[in-house]
């Protein structure tokens, strides 16, 4: 185990994208403070904005690494890791888990946007509220999460799975707008309320909202009646409405919404 | 012109008009340093010194503004921004930067505004407001303009004008005679193929209320607040001749939803031009992806094109520097050495909420005036430096103020119109004295900033 | 052998005593390399850049004391273009297509581009003026505007693009074949092509018409090709070239549809080997992630259709369009593997290397830092028959490869990215290391007579990647793949100095403007002082 607290409290942003256990693996502590990162266009050493205790010389697959205090200034942990475990005791910055190839993530505060952004394996998982752009991709690419599993117990912000090709996204709470929008494929599970126009233009892939949605896009059309349905090994019940979309880009992702939490939907049934 | 002073202007819109003829007022001539809370006058050095340490000594200073100013002065920006490891961003960030988010996602059908004026027989305004806004664009480029292949529709408009005039005369005739009120049905919003099955261009405009250039509609399309999103999507589909499971959409029945998908895909040339009705209504960039992935798809079936309808002056040309010289336009951030760009992370407006930054520059641009409060709250707690023609709410509470010359009045300079075609902007009257471009004012301060960092380089 | 060089040029002799030795010893020496077609600046290339943010994130340049800093990959910033090209010990670079209305963004890009001289190519070839003039039969009124426009646009040569497509494209169509007449313009694009040759030889331009075939990229275009160039052969007057044919890669396709695709370089080889008038450049494929961008309106939408990537489409009124979209070129596919092999096949069999030129109209088929890989390919069979052996199986079994074992020496590669285009552009203080030449010189740490470029093609890409020096006018700027000092390259253009009726020509366009183009006659003309390093080359036209 490895920890990590902050000096002092950052201002301007600070990237830590060394922040893994492949990074820390097999070095001294005094090699780990020695890792550059940036403080807004400063180059620091980790060893100058954090103290850093723990195990010297750890293998890969065994390390971990906790952060305490609060780090939702600090921006790219866990970037490209693909082994080991990191635990955020408070809040993590944006791009949490970019890249991510393997191993763990458990942040206890919230964590803000671009949390997993082309993630492709691995899990992370949030006790709080998540930002925008969960699983997303970079500015112009259509290369979203591809693996993997992240998981927010609180709310998460717009466009959770944006351009997503694989892997699950499970929010326990509320998500904003647009959530899995232009979708290739993968599972996106809200619990709680979406704030509408989910799965616009999605081809491929499952989006299941168990809460309320004001409304369903003009470009998608009803399909059936489901008792429950299946996010990988478990069965969540229904029942749900089963949308078929999104037309306008030709696309055949499916759209579960509940049947119960949404009654001003009903007027679908009669396209049944 | 007379003695230096500019009298009057011809050719211009009452926008431009205005600019010209009140560049004057509003002009404090003499850079300002803030001691002990109040703005001093102080000499050009200081003021450029006191920039040059602002800016030099800073972790995440940011550079604001650009769009009303010359491509030039953008480009000494850049390297200003590149040398303070500092990030630079225009004024898309608040009005088309959702639109430019949109084109990297789904690119846009485009062209220049001559291929319209030429070609468009079908002329589409979403969500803009060009009466107002830009008020020389219907007769310059669309609708009432004459091209080589489309004649103006100005006199067809003339005569409709003028047959409500007479039937509104007619009745308030009618109505003094009978010495009663004349109850008149009420005005039949026609259908779409009714008011558009004609062959001299047509005019529709999309709008949440009936606003001026409704007025000049042939065809004016109400749609719900915040709904345009749905509207697009599923005119995506009735121009693929695809049916929806719904009766209406965004308040508007399908049926006259399929007629006005039928002109679109019937026109010879149609165009789409779209304001922050859709940038900045909910859904944001989502909607301009809509807009822009139905007249991609339109162009299955006809010529279909799509611009914005740009709002600062030399936006346009603040993007297209932007993105020559670092691969990205707008909020750029050369923090790390290299230009580094991610909207909601990188952009000004972002930055300020999260409270972030520690200096600013602001060039041409009044963001006091219209930030949200959080941003400006951190912007004005930070050391400020203001460069601007005009005093204005932010340089007030600048640390520095640096008075410039106004470009395209007092000073030269290349700009760019909304639809990418570069124009140079001239020199008419002289500055008043001791105001320079911001092309000389930014290239001192650059060069301040390379002697501040030089001896702290060698001070290490 | 010793070069001497002095005040930014190639000498007789220095004072050995007070001048700067560079040791080569056992390496190359080659004049500075000349691209003939690269889209470097512009609006086409400046929306490439800003439709791809995706392909500049991964390929970074921080700024260093001496560099701006910058991105890449396939369409850099400008910076890092020219620090790019100086490192492959390139010193001159063309512009290929430039919107005449946009000349001013053109220049402007073209000015922050560092480390090269450049120049640019306007856009005719469906300007409204050369139409109407051509189809009235009015050669010499048509010749007078077109220098009136080279001049305002500080350009180089005449370009024509899908002649006649273009315009078709303002209303969403195309031409079919080059007699097919344009639409409203009653002319057909043969007579475009032979329109603007005659122009171009009465002007005396040192470049020939620089020609984007119809039908690219079109299976079965390997005959308009043949056509396009078959319709100047009468025009031709002596040995001198007077068309240029370029990218033939994207314009040598055999076949009928995309499954019976074949390579058609045979064919055109077979022309270009019995012709003197005509010069082509290669557009060659490398396989990898980049981004097409051209003038073609109506090919890069289908190029769209078929990649289901995202469009850019840009017509500029009166004159001409553009369009952008990312491609992809992949081993495994039959169709991108075959026009691979087609582009070298082009080189392989034209016999003389002066006549075929070493590009790949980038960002087109790939970007311009795939140079060396494909130097490799041209000198080493063996390094061919490691990348065929990695293609599709039907496309390496139709290939003509495997049976060519011709390899380019190190002379011809120098003629092939140099010397060659050089000529070609008419430009005479470049392209040689004789006396008089400008001092832009490259060194390549490579020994001609220690190493087989056959067997250590790897070495081959080494070097040519990454110069020991690269010497621009005189002044060492890059060394090892170092940039060691930034320089302002000049900017090239025609200066069309006409015997007769100037002014009238000047008078004509500007009565005539506004119901041509939405701006004023006198914003469009680019002004001399607008570039930072303007260096005109005068020409006395025949009229």
């Amino acid at each position: 185990m490895i920890t990590l607290r902050p000096k002092r409290p950052f201002k301007v942003s600070v990237e830590a994208k060394c922040i893994t256990p492949n990074d820390f693996a097999g070095k001294t502590i005094n090699e780990i403070a020695t890792l550059p990162i940036w403080e807004g266009n400063k180059k620091r050493t980790l060893g100058e904005l954090f103290k850093i205790e723990g195990e010297s010389n750890v293998a890969p697959e065994d390390c971990s690494i906790q952060i305490f205090g609060d780090s939702s200034r600090v921006r790219g942990v866990g970037a490209k890791m693909s082994v080991g475990k990191i635990i955020v005791e408070g809040n993590a910055g944006m791009h949490l888990g970019e890249g991510m190839k393997g191993g763990a993530i458990l942040v206890k505060g919230n964590v803000d946007s671009w949390v997993g952004s082309m993630m492709e394996a691995g899990t992370i998982e949030i006790m709080g509220d998540a930002g925008d752009y969960v699983g997303a991709p970079y500015r112009g690419s259509t290369l979203g999460m591809k693996g993997g599993a992240i998981v927010v117990h609180g709310n998460a912000g717009y466009e959770v799975g944006c351009f997503m090709r694989g892997g699950l996204i499970k929010i326990h709470g509320n998500v904003g707008q647009f959530v899995g929008i232009h979708m290739r494929n993968g599972t996106i599970l809200v619990e709680g309320d979406s704030e509408g126009r989910a799965g616009a233009g999605m081809l491929e892939g499952k989006i299941i909202v168990c809460g309320y949605v004001p409304s369903i896009l003009p470009t998608f059309t009803i399909d059936s009646i489901r008792p429950n349905v299946k996010v990988n090994e478990e069965r969540v019940t229904g029942p749900f409405y089963r949308f078929v979309g999104d037309l306008a880009d030709g696309g055949e992702g499916k759209l579960f919404v509940s049947q119960g939490k949404n009654p001003h939907l009903n007027f679908y049934e009669k396209y049944l | 012109m007379k003695n230096n002073v500019i009298t009057s202007v011809k050719n211009a819109c009452a926008v431009g008009e205005a600019k010209f003829l009140n560049y004057s007022n509003h002009r404090r001539p003499k850079p300002l340093i803030r001691k002990n809370g109040e703005l001093v006058e102080a000499s050009l050095d200081k003021a450029i010194q006191k920039s040059a340490e602002i800016l030099a000594g800073a972790s995440y200073p940011i550079l604001y503004g650009w769009s009303c100013t010359s491509c030039e002065a953008i480009r000494v920006g850049l390297e200003l921004a590149e040398e303070i490891g500092g990030i630079i961003d225009n004024t898309s960030t608040i009005c088309h930067g959702p639109s430019v988010l949109s084109i990297q996602d789904v690119g846009m059908a485009s062209c220049t505004l001559g291929q319209l004026r030429h070609r468009a027989d079908l002329i589409i305004y979403w969500g803009s407001n060009p009466w107002s806004a830009h008020p020389r664009h219907i007769d310059r480029y669309t609708a009432f303009s004459k091209g080589r292949f489309q004649p103006s529709a100005w006199r067809g408009y003339l005569s409709r004008l003028s047959a409500t005039l007479t039937k509104k005369r007619l009745l308030r005739a009618t109505s003094l005679i009978l010495r009663r009120k004349i109850s008149v049905p009420p005005e039949v919003d026609r259908s779409p193929s009714y008011a558009l099955a004609r062959k001299e261009r047509k005019m529709i405009v999309v709008d949440v209320r009936r606003t001026r250039s409704a007025e000049l509609a042939d065809y004016f399309l109400r749609v719900e607040p915040n709904k345009d999103y749905e509207l697009l999507q599923a005119l995506r589909m009735l121009i693929r001749d695809e049916e929806l499971d719904v009766d209406e959409v965004a308040g508007v029945p399908i049926s006259v939803l399929e007629e006005i998908a039928d002109v679109m895909v019937g026109c010879e040339l149609g165009v789409l031009f779209f304001g922050v009705g859709l940038t900045m209504s909910q859904g944001k960039l989502r909607n301009v992806d809509a807009a822009l992935s139905l007249v991609r798809d339109i162009n299955q079936r006809t010529k279909f094109l799509i611009m914005p309808m740009r709002g600062h002056f030399n936006v346009t040309g603040a993007d297209t520097v932007f993105t020559w010289q670092t691969g990205f336009p707008y909020a750029v951030d050369f923090s790390h050495g290299y230009p580094r760009y991610n909207p909601g992370e990188t952009s000004v407006i972002d930055i300020l909420c999260r409270g972030e930054a520690d200096a600013g520059l602001i060039v041409a641009s009044d963001p006091v005036a219209h930030f949200p409060r959080e941003a400006v709250q951190n912007l004005v707690n930070n050391p400020l430096i203001v460069i601007d023609p005009h005093v204005s709410a932010t340089s007030l509470t600048a640390d520095v103020v640096i008075p410039s010359a106004f470009v395209g009045i007092e000073t030269e300079g290349t700009a760019y119109r909304m639809d990418h075609v570069p124009l140079p902007l001239k020199k008419v009257v002289e500055p008043p004295e001791g105001c320079l471009p911001d092309t000389v004012i930014l290239q001192r301060i650059l060069h301040e900033v390379r002697k501040l960092k030089k001896r702290e380089g060698e001070g290490n | 052998m010793d070069i001497c060089v002095k005040d930014g040029k190639i000498v007789e002799k220095v004072n050995e005593r007070k001048a700067k030795i560079i040791d080569a010893s056992g390496m190359i020496v080659m004049p500075g390399g000349v691209d003939i077609h690269s889209h470097i600046a512009g609006s086409e290339v400046n929306t490439g850049r800003l439709l791809r943010p995706e392909d500049h994130f991964k390929d970074v340049e921080a700024k260093t004391p001496l560099t701006r800093s910058g991105v890449g990959y396939s369409v850099p910033s400008t910076f890092t273009t020219g620090y790019r090209y100086a490192r492959m010990g390139y010193t001159t670079v063309m512009n290929p297509a430039m919107p005449p209305l946009e000349a001013r963004h053109t220049h402007e890009e073209l000015d922050d581009t560092p480390m090269v001289d450049k120049a640019t190519y306007p856009l005719l070839g469906d300007w409204w003026f050369v139409l109407e003039y051509l189809r009235d039969g009015m050669i010499e009124e048509c010749a007078r505007h077109v220098a009136w426009m080279i001049s305002a646009t500080k350009g180089y040569a005449i370009k024509l693009v899908n002649p006649g497509g273009l315009e078709a494209w303002g209303f969403g169509r195309n031409v079919r074949n080059i007699d097919d007449p344009v639409p409203h313009f009653n002319i057909t694009p043969r007579e475009i092509i032979r329109g603007l040759c005659k122009v171009n030889q009465i002007l005396r331009m040192p470049h020939t018409i620089h020609v984007h075939t119809n039908n690219l990229g079109k299976p079965g275009n390997y005959l308009t090709a043949l056509e396009t160039m078959k319709c100047v052969e009468n025009l031709s007057k002596g040995d001198r070239p007077i068309i240029h044919v370029t990218h033939c890669q994207f314009s040598a396709f055999k076949g009928s549809d995309w499954r019976t695709l074949e390579s058609g370089a045979e064919e055109i080889a077979k022309y270009v080997n019995g012709h003197r008038h005509v010069t082509l450049d290669m557009g060659q494929v490398v396989f990898t992630d980049t981004t097409t961008m051209t003038a073609d309106g109506p090919f890069q939408y289908i190029l769209h259709q078929l990649s289901g990537n995202k469009w850019v489409n840009h017509d500029v009124e009166t004159e001409t369009s553009s369009g952008i979209v990312p491609f992809r070129y992949r081993r495994k596919s039959y169709v991108h593997a075959t026009q691979w092999s087609i582009g070298l096949e082009l080189a392989l069999l034209i016999e003389d290397p002066w006549k075929i030129f070493l590009t790949t109209d980038h960002p087109n088929a790939a970007p311009f830092t795939t140079y060396p890989k494909i130097i490799s390919w041209l000198m080493s069979q063996n390094a061919r028959k490691k990348a065929i052996g990695k293609i599709s199986r039907r496309a390496r079994r139709k290939s003509l490869l495997p049976s060519i074992e011709r390899e380019y020496s190190f002379y011809e590669i120098a003629i092939a990215t140099r010397a060659g285009t050089a000529k070609c552009l008419g430009l005479k203080q470049k392209g040689h290391l004789g006396v008089g030449a400008d001092a832009d010189i490259a060194v390549y740490n490579l020994n001609p007579m220690q190493v087989d470029p056959s067997k250590k093609y790897m070495a081959v890409r080494r070097a040519f990647g990454k110069s020991a020096y690269t010497i621009k006018d005189g002044e060492i700027v890059a060394r090892d793949g170092e940039i060691l000092k930034s320089v302002d390259g000049r900017t090239f253009w025609v200066d069309v100095k006409l015997s007769s009726a100037s002014d009238e020509v000047a008078s004509d366009m500007k009565r005539r403007f506004r119901e041509y183009w939405t701006v004023e006659y006198e914003n469009y003309p680019v002004p001399e002082g607008y570039l930072t390093r303007s260096a005109p080359i005068s020409v006395k036209a025949e009229i």
